[in-house]
């Protein structure tokens, strides 16, 4: 991962519309981003979907960085993304009630690895928590913020974020464990 | 520091529960946390990382030009206000041209200005003053409709006074 320092002068690269610089902050964050997506999807193309956003939306607004923490700022975009692709899901299941089932089951089902055919258990368990949780979860796991500024970024206070999150690890570990 | 690698997470359980508590929690996040990595979620392919990096420099060019068109607009602004403020500027003072309000003055006799008797002048000036002061009274009067009864009459008197004023004027 980049020093802070050589991420600070390519976020200002960035802002100055600078593709290379661009380029790298792909390079340095596609793979967390990826699998934050993946996870709370469960699905590759759909992820594929949504970091493309993600990056599209981070030409546009670069410029509305002030600083801080990058991978907070960064997170939080694709947390927003997750919402509306969630949301735009609930309006298409309302539209098309015949395939509800299905539409339902793409966030739960658990999807067969690309490399060797295996169902992935931990997309198994995780489907057994609620959409909080497991994005309460994957967002400590793949943004790597600490407690402190994931409850900042969900503005609640920080024992409300522990507990939720202790809450559905313990979960998730007895679910992969028992 | 708020950062994951200044995080004591037993002091912020701690926080929240007693020393026991605190450290089974820090147990089962850190036995999940294991379970995360050793379940690794599949990674985006090539071809997804070179597509959004050719949509990203796609959108950075458009960005580009609308900046240098901004700037364009801007200094083109900054032109016009200041051909317009030199405009201005030159025909205020070119060829030494008074403001309207020193015209007011060849209203008066010349001979006023230019003499060197000021007592006479300052006799003189008021008596125009006196002079204009009775005219525009009357002239209200007539306006507010107040000396009705003189009517014409007393337009043509005060016409034949403003032709005494200004031919005296002249007379210096």
């Amino acid at each position: 991962m980049a020093r802070s320092d050589d991420l600070a002068q390519i976020i200002i690269g960035c802002k100055n519309g600078d593709a290379q610089c661009f380029s790298q902050v792909v390079d340095m964050y596609a793979t967390r981003c990826y699998g934050y997506f993946y996870r709370l999807t469960g699905n590759n193309d759909v992820s594929d979907e949504l970091l493309s956003e993600l990056f599209v939306k981070l030409v546009e607004k670069i410029r509305s960085y002030k600083g801080g923490s990058f991978e907070s700022w960064l997170f939080k975009i694709a947390t927003n993304i997750f919402h509306d692709h969630l949301r735009s899901k609930q309006r298409r299941k309302k539209l098309l009630e015949v395939r509800q089932e299905q539409l339902e089951s793409d966030l739960t089902e658990p999807k067969q690895s690309d490399d060797n055919g295996q169902i992935d258990q931990l997309q198994i368990r995780l489907g057994k928590l609620d959409a909080e949780t497991q994005e309460l979860i994957m967002l400590r796991f793949y943004s790597q913020l600490s407690f402190k500024e994931i409850a900042k970024m969900r503005s609640e206070p920080i024992g409300t974020t522990l507990a939720k999150l202790h809450r559905g690890l313990k979960k998730l570990r007895e679910l992969m464990e028992g | 520091m708020d950062g994951r690698d200044q995080e004591n997470l037993i002091e912020l359980f701690e926080e929240f529960f007693d020393a026991e508590q605190a450290q089974n929690c820090l147990e089962n996040i850190q036995r999940a946390e294991r379970i995360l990595r050793e379940h690794p979620a599949p990674e985006p392919d090539d071809m997804l990382i070179a597509n959004i990096k050719a949509e990203m420099a796609m959108r950075l060019r458009p960005r580009r030009a609308s900046v240098f068109r901004r700037m364009v607009y801007r200094a083109a602004a900054v032109a016009a206000a200041v051909i317009i403020l030199t405009a201005i500027s030159v025909k205020l003072f070119e060829n030494g041209v008074e403001p309207a309000a020193f015209q007011r003055a060849s209203l008066l006799p010349s001979a006023i200005w230019e003499s060197d008797d000021i007592a006479t002048d300052d006799v003189n000036l008021a008596i125009f003053t006196a002079e204009i002061e009775q005219i525009e009274n009357e002239v209200l009067t007539l306006q507010s409709g107040e000396d009705s009864s003189h009517g014409d009459g007393t337009i043509v008197e005060l016409e034949v006074e403003l032709i005494e004023i200004s031919s005296d004027f002249w007379k210096g």
